[in-house]
């Protein structure tokens, strides 16, 4: 794939901050992190990953499964932190019924950022021949998630526009990353 | 041990402490510790300990007291692990082995209840884990399960509630204690 149809990992890590830092009230005490990104590796964001790691203003925490990952979010934001999910298409099929107790029914704003791996460019996603990606956004559908694509860096600030989203709505936003990060 | 006994040894302790009860635990607590700062794992089972965790680590001032149930845990095994890497100081794991899974309707969990969940906590990394078996040695032994450096897991070795959800519905819903307990915790 060229170069200039991937999206680099600085600046999806820099509209994360964003996100965090318009929602916040008060900038972070020097022993609190600006906020939380919780992931299950994505293939797809793996770039991301790596960058969020050596990063000094968010804090990643790895979870054994995109359930935790959801109920931990929960704690989180009602604890006051700002937090995101780095998750892949297969971790939202996994974690369905937690995403419905926690983000439907517990109206907890989640975000995610849930990479489609396999995802062929020249499609969109939903005439994807794969059932993995063809069913991402007809889910979300189905349990009335607001979602986006993101595709090129032009799109970086669906971002901070979902993660705003989910706050207004007081529920789960998606963006899905329709490209592989580099 | 009745679990019954159990929460009101907590309850008795707890002091400004965040508690994350789960099925039986749930209808018991609430009439137990009505005015307690708690939100209910209700609708993801399994996800007790992981909606203790991100309290833990947001409110590194206070305990977090997660009251969970040993179908549950067994069903998000994997929050072990995730506890104790987070390592939050502040986080004991209540754990009503009950060896059923008596809010569904009491079957047998997994492993005929040999399953030994202190060993596989302590085996996770969590800082401490241990198996109480009488209520004496628990009223000995909580202020420290409450006040050491954690994660710590307390397997209980308890009877089948007299309540379950399904028999005592009830209490706010998720929603509304979402609610009520951010704003409790954040305000200035
Ligand atoms: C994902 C999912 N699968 C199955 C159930 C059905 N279910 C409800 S309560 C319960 C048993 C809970 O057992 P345990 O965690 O040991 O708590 P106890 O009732 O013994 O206190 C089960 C299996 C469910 N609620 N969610
Ligand atoms: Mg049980």
């Amino acid at each position: 794939m060229p170069e200039n149809e991937r999206i680099p990992a600085g600046p999806i890590v820099e509209a994360i901050k964003t996100a965090f830092r318009s929602q916040r009230t008060k900038p972070p005490t020097s022993k609190e992190p600006l906020g939380w990104v919780l992931s299950v590796p994505d293939t797809h964001q793996r770039s991301v990953i790596t960058e969020l790691e050596g990063d000094s203003e968010l804090r990643l925490l790895t979870c054994s499964t995109e359930d935790e990952a959801n109920a931990i979010a929960a704690g989180l934001h009602i604890g006051g932190q700002e937090v995101a999910l780095i998750i892949q298409h297969a971790g939202l099929y996994a974690s369905v019924n937690t995403l419905r107790g926690v983000g439907l029914d517990g109206r907890v704003p989640l975000f995610m950022l849930v990479g489609l791996l396999s995802r062929e460019p020249d499609l969109a996603p939903r005439n994807s021949p794969r059932s993995m990606v063809r069913f991402a956004e007809p889910l979300m559908e189905t349990f009335q998630v607001p979602y986006a694509l993101l595709e090129t860096r032009e799109d970086l600030a669906l971002i901070p526009e979902y993660y705003a989203l989910s706050r207004e709505q007081s529920g789960p936003t998606v963006v899905f990353v329709g490209r592989e990060t580099t | 041990m009745y679990p019954e006994d159990v929460l009101r040894a907590i309850n008795e302790v707890r002091g400004n402490a965040i508690v994350v009860p789960t099925m039986t635990a749930v209808p018991a607590w609430r009439t137990i510790a009505p005015d307690a700062t708690s939100v209910d794992c209700v609708g993801f089972m399994g996800g007790a300990s992981s909606l203790g965790l991100g309290l833990a680590l947001a409110q590194p001032g206070r305990r977090v007291i997660v009251l969970d149930g040993d179908g549950s845990l067994l069903m998000q095994l994997g929050s072990l692990a995730t506890v104790a890497g987070a390592a939050p100081p502040n986080f004991t794991h209540m754990l009503f082995s009950n060896g059923v899974y008596q809010t569904s309707g009491s079957q047998e969990i997994p492993g005929s209840g040999a399953v030994n969940f202190a060993g596989m906590a302590e085996a996770a990394g969590y800082t401490f884990a241990t198996r109480i078996e009488n209520l004496e040695e628990l009223h000995i032994r909580l202020p420290e399960l409450l006040s050491s450096q954690g994660p710590i897991l307390a397997e209980l070795a308890v009877e089948e509630a007299q309540l379950t959800p399904m028999t005592a519905p009830g209490g706010d819903p998720l929603h509304v204690q979402v609610s009520n307990l951010r704003a409790a915790l954040t305000k200035k």
